[in-house]
């Protein structure tokens, strides 16, 4: 049974790409185009991994994360932003995301943090 | 001129990235955390620019207008409310925590600078990203209104009847300093800006297919 990836972004042009590339590693792919529906698919869809945006119209993607972890302590969440600010990786390290990608992404960044994170094993 | 959703996001998508590095460029001169908004994309008549402008920012304000031209052409501006402007040159120079309450003439040295620093780094992004050589001449730092600065430079591109704003609000936290990065393109160039960033998405996908198939492209070689 392939692992499920859920996608949360607000650009289509993101999503698009971020599908085209884990689908091509073969995992399914779930998408949802801000924070709220992020959660809600989180909810209905129990994926493995999350791809997870942090500027986004409706709610900051930390603000999702810390939902996200109340749901389930143990969620895999790798953050995709183009903010590169220290200060946004040290945030993003300390509310507990797995990893951080930079954007504009590229296969082999994306797929690096995808088998890393979900090599893993969660303890929590 | 109407773009379609997918090219509005696209758009909204590359420019995201180009402001984000001008984001974290500003945290590192600063040394403070920089909030940025999504950014927006609208298309104006050249005569309502600066009426829409102003509704964002209100009263006094100082520009810095950084004009650039090559196969994508247009200016950029960094816009302060003149009152971030002077607090923004204060987190910059030592001044043994003496208030300012104008911008006088190291002042204005210093933030020129700035805005040449943080344009640049966004308008690198055409570059990097999209591979297309965009040309930089000396930033400018303008005190007029936003009338006076847009009409000025509707006066400058006589093809220039529409303008795409492409702009979004950034704060520096811990402090007062806000103001908006905001990007004026002529149709031409926002036509072509559109056919580099779907360029760019073509290469992406190519980067892909390249990344599922390394035995076939080393064949090719």
């Amino acid at each position: 049974m392939k692992k499920k990836i859920l996608i949360v972004d607000d650009s289509q042009m993101s999503r698009r790409m971020l599908r085209r590339i884990v689908e091509s590693a073969g995992y399914e792919v779930v998408e949802a185009g801000d924070g709220a529906a992020g959660i809600e698919q989180y909810f209905l869809e129990n994926p493995d991994l999350v791809f997870l945006d942090l500027t986004m119209k409706d709610m900051y993607g930390l603000d999702v994360l810390a939902k996200l972890r109340e749901m389930d302590p143990a969620a895999r969440v790798i953050i995709a932003s183009a903010d590169i600010q220290e200060s946004t990786h040290e945030m993003v390290a300390a509310a507990g995301a797995d990893a951080f990608i930079n954007k504009p992404l590229s296969p082999e960044k994306v797929l690096k943090a995808l088998e890393t994170v979900m090599s893993e094993v969660k303890t929590i | 001129m109407t773009l379609t959703d997918r090219q509005t996001d696209a758009l909204g998508e590359f420019i995201n990235i180009a402001f984000s590095r001008t984001a974290s460029s500003l945290s590192e001169i600063t040394g403070q955390r920089v909030l940025l908004e999504v950014p927006q994309v609208e298309i104006y008549p050249i005569e309502e620019v600066a009426s829409n402008l102003a509704r964002f920012l209100p009263g006094d304000v100082a520009s810095i207008h950084q004009p650039f031209d090559g196969a994508i052409a247009g200016d950029a501006f960094l816009i302060l409310n003149y009152e971030g402007a002077v607090r923004l040159t204060e987190l910059l120079t030592d001044n043994g925590g003496v208030r300012q309450q104008y911008l006088d003439e190291s002042a204005r040295e210093v933030l020129t600078e700035v805005g040449n620093i943080l344009l640049n780094a966004c308008l690198g992004m055409f570059g990097n990203v999209l591979r297309v050589r965009v040309n930089f001449t000396v930033p400018n730092l303008h005190l007029e209104s936003l009338d006076e600065l847009i009409d000025s430079v509707s006066k400058e591109h006589d093809g220039l009847r529409y303008a795409i704003i492409i702009y979004t609000a950034f704060r520096i936290r811990e402090s007062a300093v806000t103001g908006y990065l905001v990007l004026v393109l002529s149709v031409v160039s926002l036509q072509r800006l559109i056919e580099e960033i779907e360029r760019w998405e073509e290469r992406q996908e190519q980067e892909i297919h390249t990344s599922q198939n390394p035995a076939k492209s080393d064949l090719s070689v």
